[in-house]
């Protein structure tokens, strides 16, 4: 065994999932850092104990995908406490969660909803944030949406949003490139105009992920299940040109591919490092 | 303030809506507040109401397996779809959904002819239960053998969290069993009912029959009951029982994690330590609280 040998290499990492544990536990590949939504490690399973052994060779990020920021309701505090017991044992290199709501009036609904982005809601928004950074003992990342629809009452372009956001409570920005060109597409902005009105210095990472054509409405779907499409790649080596070198996932949730399409896709996003680094 | 709460109860009840939307399938609240953007408002709301069927009934799925195996995927997907609308989540980490699944099958009429159905899926419950829950370091035998003899029978234990216990008339586990693999074999449903111990060893979640004393026993210590009340039970049940040997296996099985009701926890600890420091001297107060009254007399 080559144990000491350092694992943790590049800036780029993986989603991890169940079925890739073992095989990333033997063979130990190159890689920038793991990424779990915490809401799978939350209960005694054995993951949480494999997900803690991986936790010694590479840094881990927590995903979070049910604080419910958005929610006009009390932040779920039992949620956040356990949130908080996870980050302490795990010990996360980020925390990221979604500028979303999902939960309301003690309905859990499992999907990031989206938020009219008005005064009102950016007022309660960070109130939100503030509580949970507090609560967490740890500055959040906030993550971009990917959307279907928008709200006749939204008065304030989402980039403007998120960056008030960042502004007004210190907490970072995980910039999901994904989702910039899926809304894009959805809704026909300028994702580079997108790009440009986040505010550099807030960028804590990158997520990039795979989208499919839902023909029939002409709506891109952000399933996180296939490869990261062409223009995506584009628009993710034009972020790193304006963000720098941030950590960037390759996210894969559904229709799992082998280990290694998912490292060929990470080996992708490093070359794109390495063509800006040059640059 | 009050412009604060207005928007507020604003935000609230269009947040309301849109669940009502996802989970009821009825846009008409919804749609007036959503642009069109060149779209059905509701076809947009679909999306998100498709995503979050979608994913719930995977989540259930994978912790019903068994019970989708035995309905076929489509009925599953059916039922899961009216149990979603009527009883969404209430834990963000879906591991926790479906504690009430199977009562809800026991009650879906399109099922009835599935008797077993729902017991299948509290056994399929029971083991996610297991499966999610860590096991606790157990209390040694040692610990219950230095409380009085006399005040023994009032003690009430604290089981291994992971642990369930749950009876049915039909022969559940072998039913379970039977469906791990690609050709099911025959399974004889007049064989008999079962009465299963469920708990968490190690990383493994395991499971066995129990005779019908030892079950009564265990399920009562399970309840909270106190000792005598525990053994009345299991003697009801088996009239050979023996309680010393039944207690010997619960220890050496590691299933005792501390002594019941952290209100009678340190008394106990102090009765015992008084009994290790004078051995005869006569205890003052009596250990034997109302509430350890009240669990014996319901066992009578």
């Amino acid at each position: 065994m080559t144990r000491g040998r350092p694992i943790a290499s590049g800036r780029v990492g993986i989603g991890l999932h169940l079925p890739h544990v073992s095989e990333i536990a033997a063979a130990r590949p190159r890689l920038g850092f793991l990424e779990v939504h915490a809401e799978n490690y939350m209960a005694e399973t054995p993951a949480l104990d494999r997900l803690l052994g991986l936790r010694r060779d590479y840094p881990v990020s927590l995903h979070g995908v049910a604080l419910s920021l958005g929610s006009a309701e009390r932040l779920d505090h039992c949620h956040l406490m356990r949130f908080k017991a996870l980050i302490e044992r795990v010990e996360p290199m980020l925390v990221s969660e979604h500028l979303a709501w999902s939960a309301i009036s003690g309905a859990y609904l499992n999907d990031l909803l989206p938020l009219p982005y008005t005064e009102a809601s950016l007022d309660l928004f960070c109130r939100h944030v503030d509580e949970a950074q507090e609560g967490l003992g740890r500055r959040l990342l906030i993550e971009n949406p990917s959307s279907y629809l928008r709200y006749r009452d939204s008065t304030i372009p989402e980039a403007e949003f998120m960056t008030e956001v960042a502004h007004r409570t210190g907490c970072g920005i995980l910039c999901d490139v994904n989702n910039v060109h899926v809304s894009a597409s959805n809704f026909g902005f300028d994702p580079l105009a997108y790009l440009d009105a986040l505010p550099i210095e807030a960028i804590g990472e990158i997520h990039l992920a795979g989208h499919r054509v839902a023909e029939d409405v002409g709506i891109l779907i952000d399933d996180h299940g296939a490869r990261v499409a062409e223009p995506v790649w584009g628009l993710y080596a034009a972020a790193l040109r304006r963000f720098g070198p941030v950590p960037t996932l390759i996210e894969w949730d559904t229709n799992l591919p082998t280990l290694e399409v998912l490292l060929n896709e990470a080996r992708h996003a490093e070359e794109a490092h390495r063509y800006v680094d040059a640059a | 303030m009050p412009k604060r709460r207005t928007d507020m109860s604003t935000l609230l009840e269009l947040q309301m809506r849109l669940r009502r939307a996802v989970l009821g399938g009825d846009t008409g609240e919804i749609v007036a507040a959503i642009q069109g953007d060149g779209l059905d408002p509701a076809a947009r709301v679909g999306i998100y109401r498709h995503h979050a069927f979608t994913t719930l009934g995977d989540a259930l799925q994978t912790t019903f397996p068994v019970v989708c195996r035995l309905v076929d995927k489509r009925f599953f997907a059916y039922a899961a779809h009216e149990y979603l609308r009527q009883h969404p989540p209430h834990s963000r980490c879906l591991v926790e959904y479906g504690a009430d699944f199977a009562d809800f099958l026991a009650r879906f009429t399109p099922c009835e002819k599935l008797p077993y159905l729902a017991d299948v899926a509290r056994f399929e419950w029971a083991l996610n239960i297991a499966a999610t829950v860590g096991e606790a370091a157990p209390l040694h035998a040692e610990t219950l053998a230095a409380i009085p003899p006399g005040k023994a029978a009032y003690v009430a234990l604290r089981l291994q969290p992971s642990l369930s216990y749950f009876a049915s008339p039909w022969p559940i586990d072998t039913i379970w069993q039977a469906n791990q693999a690609d050709e099911v074999p025959p399974v004889d449903l007049a064989s008999g009912g079962a009465s299963l111990e469920i708990r968490r060893v190690g990383e493994a979640v395991s499971w066995r029959r129990l005779d019908l004393g030892t079950f009564a026993f265990r399920t009562a210590l399970a309840d909270g009951l106190v000792l005598a009340a525990a053994m009345s039970a299991a003697t009801f049940k088996d009239p050979a029982f023996d309680l010393t040997v039944a207690l010997r296996q619960v220890f050496s099985e590691g299933l005792a994690v501390d002594f019941g009701r952290p209100g009678s926890t340190s008394r106990i600890r102090e009765l015992a330590t008084e009994r290790q420091e004078r051995p005869n001297s006569s205890t003052r107060s009596h250990y034997a609280t109302t509430n350890d009254m009240r669990c014996w007399s319901l066992q009578l």
